[in-house]
């Protein structure tokens, strides 16, 4: 469950993007990045990596992590903000 | 956590310039005369500015001034020599800290010269590019992106021929590599305190030949001549209250630099680099962008078959505690020369401090992600 967020210190300033970091009430699992499907976009997971990487790319967001930190990122478009209200409220609905 | 991000900022600093900074800070600051065994700032810049002058190959070390960094440099020169940006050439290789006042200059467009896939500029492109109307040719000695160094020798042999303002960047090569600005023909040269010469943040400054005078882009109290307010020549362009604590590291920084040798620390730097390509070029998926360099800085860029470089750099720190730089480096039109694309590249960059099996640790976290995207 996602019960935080916070602006990200690493921000997509090159691209003009803005991003955040969820924060997440227990480590990311296979469930997690499972649900990310409710979102629109095409998601990537390497489960080969020594931690997997997913990433979920939208045209005017991305969300990306690793499976087991505690947070991932949502970077967006300056005009996408509320579309971080809406996956938190998509990712933490039942 | 393993650092590579060190073309962005070096770190870690040397000890002695944590302590010297300290001290700076602890210390009674000077005032207006000299008094009981206080080091003035007087005496700690000229005492800086010398071991610039050693490390540029600057002999008038008294033309180095202190700024902000390489941008307010680099600013105070190409506003301060008073040409129009379309009387400037430069290269596709530069950073945003030349484009950005050329380009916003209001006054055309400047020249600019390609480079090849390695970030070269060829000198013989210059000639050729050259017409009646360029007065200055700036140039990065360094690539921020490949690390490729530019042949200043026979582009310095060009400034000369064409007489030509030579301004130089020597933003990613100061500290780390052999520059001899006085035997180059350079009028005016910039430079930033916090990559390798392993100083801090918002310490660096520019050197302009005797003989040329910058109209000034800040005017302000300077402690001398206080009765004069308006100026119509030369001025001085160092005002308001300096940076004396990270000069004061700034120069213990040098004095690192220079005993530790620069011909040791490029040495080491250039050992990593070569094993780094060397490791990295054999891995399936994985381009360097400059693989062919010559001569480089201790800068690797790369690209990974199927995988962002934003998504690299953020495996590798997330992953595998290894902090990297992704994107386009601030460097905008030299992507187009290296085949790096908007996504821009993946770079790791080293430093003295730099160790073979943090590297080692670099290529093994490369390697998963390149294997990864290809399964």
């Amino acid at each position: 469950m996602i019960i935080d967020r916070r602006r990200s210190l690493e921000t997509c300033t090159e691209s003009g993007w803005d991003a955040e970091d969820l924060l997440t009430d227990t480590e990311i699992d296979d469930e997690f990045v499972h649900k990310l499907k409710r979102l629109e976009g095409s998601l990537i997971y390497m489960k080969a990596l020594k931690k997997p990487f997913f990433k979920l790319e939208y045209h005017d967001y991305v969300i990306k992590g690793i499976k087991g930190d505690l947070f991932f990122r949502m970077a967006y478009h300056k005009d996408s903000k509320y579309k971080v209200d809406e996956a938190i409220e998509r990712l933490n609905g039942e | 956590m393993i650092y590579l991000n060190n073309a962005a900022t070096s770190y870690p600093k040397p000890d002695i310039v944590i302590n010297s900074i300290n001290n700076a800070l602890n210390a009674l600051p000077s005032g207006q005369f000299r008094s009981g065994g206080i080091l003035s700032d007087d005496d700690l810049f000229s005492e800086c500015r010398k071991k610039l002058g050693l490390v540029l190959g600057i002999k008038d070390a008294d033309r180095i001034f202190f700024s902000s960094g390489s941008t307010e440099g680099l600013n105070q020169i190409l506003f301060g020599l008073g040409f129009r940006a379309d009387e400037y050439m430069t290269t596709a290789t530069e950073h945003n800290s030349v484009l950005r006042p050329l380009f916003n200059m209001g006054s055309g467009e400047p020249v600019i010269i390609s480079c090849d896939e390695n970030g070269i500029v060829s000198p013989e492109n210059i000639r050729k590019s050259l017409n009646q109307n360029i007065k200055a040719l700036v140039i990065n000695h360094c690539s921020n992106v490949t690390g490729a160094v530019q042949d200043m020798e026979e582009i310095g042999r060009i400034a000369k021929e064409y007489g030509l303002r030579l301004i130089l960047d020597c933003s990613q090569s100061a500290g780390c590599m052999e520059i001899r600005i006085d035997d180059w023909n350079v009028s005016a040269c910039a430079f930033t305190g916090h990559k390798s010469l392993m100083g801090v943040q918002g310490t660096g400054g520019f050197y302009v030949k005797k003989g040329i005078e910058l109209k000034p882009l800040t005017y302000g109290g300077t402690g001398r001549d206080s009765r004069v307010i308006k100026y119509e020549g030369a001025y001085e362009y160092e005002t308001g209250t300096r940076n004396a604590p990270g000069i004061a590291g700034l120069a213990s920084a040098l004095d690192f630099l220079l005993e530790t040798g620069i011909d040791i620390i490029e040495k080491k730097e250039r050992e990593l680099t070569e094993f780094f390509v060397s490791e990295i070029k054999s891995i399936p998926g994985v381009r360097i962008y400059g693989e062919e360099i010559e001569k480089r800085g201790p800068v690797v860029s790369v690209g990974i078959s199927g995988v962002k470089p934003s998504d690299a750099a953020y495996i590798l720190q997330n992953g595998y505690g290894i902090v990297t730089r992704a994107g386009l480096q601030c460097a905008p039109l030299i992507h187009k020369y290296i085949g790096s694309g908007e996504d821009g590249v993946l770079r790791l960059s080293f430093s003295y401090f730099t160790s073979k099996e943090e590297l080692e640790a670099a290529i093994d976290g490369i390697k998963d992600i390149a294997m990864s995207a290809e399964g």
